[in-house]
């Protein structure tokens, strides 16, 4: 019972949609995400998880995101390695393959529940059948919705084989930010099935990063050759094609990418006298160049120079 | 005793020179790339020392580092002037080694564009520390309101230091002096042709006036 209604009580699947409208019974507008003692036992830092009770489910699983313990994180990129790997080798945890299917009700891993949790969110929006398995999987349901705001990107592309783990089709894999509980779980559903826009991807690193390290090389291993493109652009060029601000990077370290711009802007900063366009195209800012007290002397074939400072010297011999 | 003085004369004008208040002036020609600096500068160079300055060429940045000829002097009307001239590499806001690949092979040409900018750089620097006065050399063939030339005659209007444009390459039937009196009306504009040494006169008998 991950949402409860603060005045009657009344609890709420995670990603339903009927505390969108307001609390059906008392008509009161302020829920909280209740972790149940089974969700703390879990140990999954489901303490932080209560989304602090609100209507607008987006900021709900805004919060969710913020508190969603590392472990869920780590979980669910176990999950995601297992479906890849069943999928490419079948042998590695045929039951992680079969896990989906049966999730609702069978629960084997304990790593494998929180995926699966939105199926039955699915199939009913009320209730989860038994307590005692759901408790964990507010949480973790909560990972997918929680991408849900940088679409489907943790599966990559070879999920669309994921699909009869999930039924896909049936919503469309926009809906980014689970504006409706609905979509909340067509997003959870679409980050299982969805081939992921390449333009998403880095989103997700920065989210994966936040989840652990661990998890961005499943991605890596998950999305394959889209992760490839992502740290390979990430590291050499382009971070430009990149929506930074796409997704909820909240504050955690968002990785090596958004330091490389930082950097780039730095060094653009730095040189903004000579640009080297490549080497034996150069772009001159005069008046930089006017005005600095030293000046470059030689420009090194891999872009280091040599620059003359004669301040240094004036004030060696004024010493 | 006609020799003592003599002796006496020669000391007390290297004495002079020694210890004048002014030291000869030296001036920067500076100007686009191509627009015939070293042709002056070695006009200038060859009429009043008969050395040259340096290499010319049709391809733009043959001059790549600034090069100084020291104690030209220049006579007018009896009295000397003396002057340093720097011939400085050719300004530009942008060099690509493309502009050179049919004179030479890529790698030449590479290093020519990476020897060219070090030589604005250098250019600049000299501009900003070591130059008294500047004759700015345009190509009178050519545009001369560009980004380049407003800057630098900015620049050195900002400095207060005498200037004096050269409208060069007379010769050339596309050549419009006007062009570049109007652009830059503040300014005395001298038309010329270093290549042919036209209206030389002129332009010796400004830079006494100017930098003497």
């Amino acid at each position: 019972m991950p949402h409860q209604c603060t005045n009657c009580g009344r609890t709420f699947a995670d990603g339903s949609k009927e505390m969108l409208s307001g609390c059906p019974d008392c008509g009161g507008n302020k829920f909280q995400f209740a972790p149940t003692t089974a969700a703390a036992a879990e140990s999954s830092g489901g303490a932080g998880a209560d989304g602090s009770g609100s209507v607008d489910t987006a900021s709900d699983s805004a919060d969710a995101s913020s508190s969603e313990p590392d472990n869920v994180a780590t979980r669910a990129a176990e999950t995601v390695r297992d479906w890849v790997s069943a999928d490419s080798a079948d042998d590695s945890s045929p039951e992680a393959a079969e896990q989906p299917l049966s999730a609702g009700s069978t629960a084997a891993r304990e790593s494998d529940r929180p995926w699966p949790a939105s199926d039955d969110i699915d199939s009913g929006d009320s209730e989860p059948p038994s307590d005692g398995e759901f408790e964990e999987w507010p949480e973790t349901a909560r990972r997918p919705e929680d991408r849900s705001g940088s679409p489907t990107e943790s599966t990559g592309k070879g999920s669309d084989e994921q699909s009869h783990s999930r039924n896909p089709s049936d919503r469309p894999s926009s809906g980014p930010t689970a504006t409706m509980a609905d979509d909340e779980n067509s997003a959870q559903a679409d980050a299982r099935s969805e081939v992921v826009p390449s333009d998403d991807l880095p989103t997700h690193a920065e989210h994966s990063d936040k989840g652990g390290a661990e998890h961005d090389g499943d991605a890596g291993s998950v999305a394959g050759q889209h992760s490839e493109a992502e740290t390979g652009a990430g590291v050499d060029s382009d971070d430009a094609d990149r929506p930074p601000e796409h997704g909820r990077v909240v504050s955690e370290p968002s990785g090596q990418r958004p330091s490389i711009e930082d950097l780039r802007a730095e060094l653009n900063e730095q040189f903004e006298s000579i640009k080297i366009v490549r080497p034996g195209q150069y772009e001159l800012n005069l008046m930089e160049l006017y005005n600095r007290d030293e000046y470059i002397i030689s420009l090194q074939e891999d872009g280091r120079y040599v620059i003359d400072v004669p301040e240094s010297w004036h004030d060696d011999e004024d010493d | 005793m006609g020799l003592f003085t003599e002796l006496k004369d020669s000391i007390s004008r290297a004495t002079d020179r020694l210890f004048s208040e002014q030291e000869p002036k030296r001036i920067g020609i500076y100007g686009p790339p191509n627009a015939g600096k070293t042709t002056l500068a070695n006009r200038i160079a060859r009429d009043w020392t008969g050395d040259a300055v340096g290499a010319e060429s049709h391809v733009p940045h043959e001059t790549r580092r600034a090069r100084r000829k020291e104690n030209v002097e220049i006579e007018r009307d009896g009295k000397t002037v003396t002057i340093d001239i720097v011939d400085t590499p050719g300004v530009t806001t942008k060099v690509d080694y493309e502009e050179f690949t049919d004179e030479m092979d890529e790698e030449d040409a590479i290093r020519r564009s990476r020897e060219a900018t070090e030589g604005v750089a250098e250019a600049m620097h000299w501009l900003r520390e070591d130059v008294d006065g500047v004759i700015y050399v345009l190509d009178s063939a050519e545009d001369p309101i560009t980004q380049v030339n407003t800057m630098l005659i900015g620049i050195v209007e900002s400095r207060d230091l005498p200037v004096l444009i050269f409208a060069n390459k007379t010769d050339l039937e596309e050549s419009s002096v006007k062009r570049i009196e109007d652009a830059f009306p503040q300014h005395k504009t001298i038309p010329l042709s270093a290549k042919e040494g036209d209206n030389m006169d002129e332009v010796y008998d400004n830079i006494a006036e100017y930098f003497g």
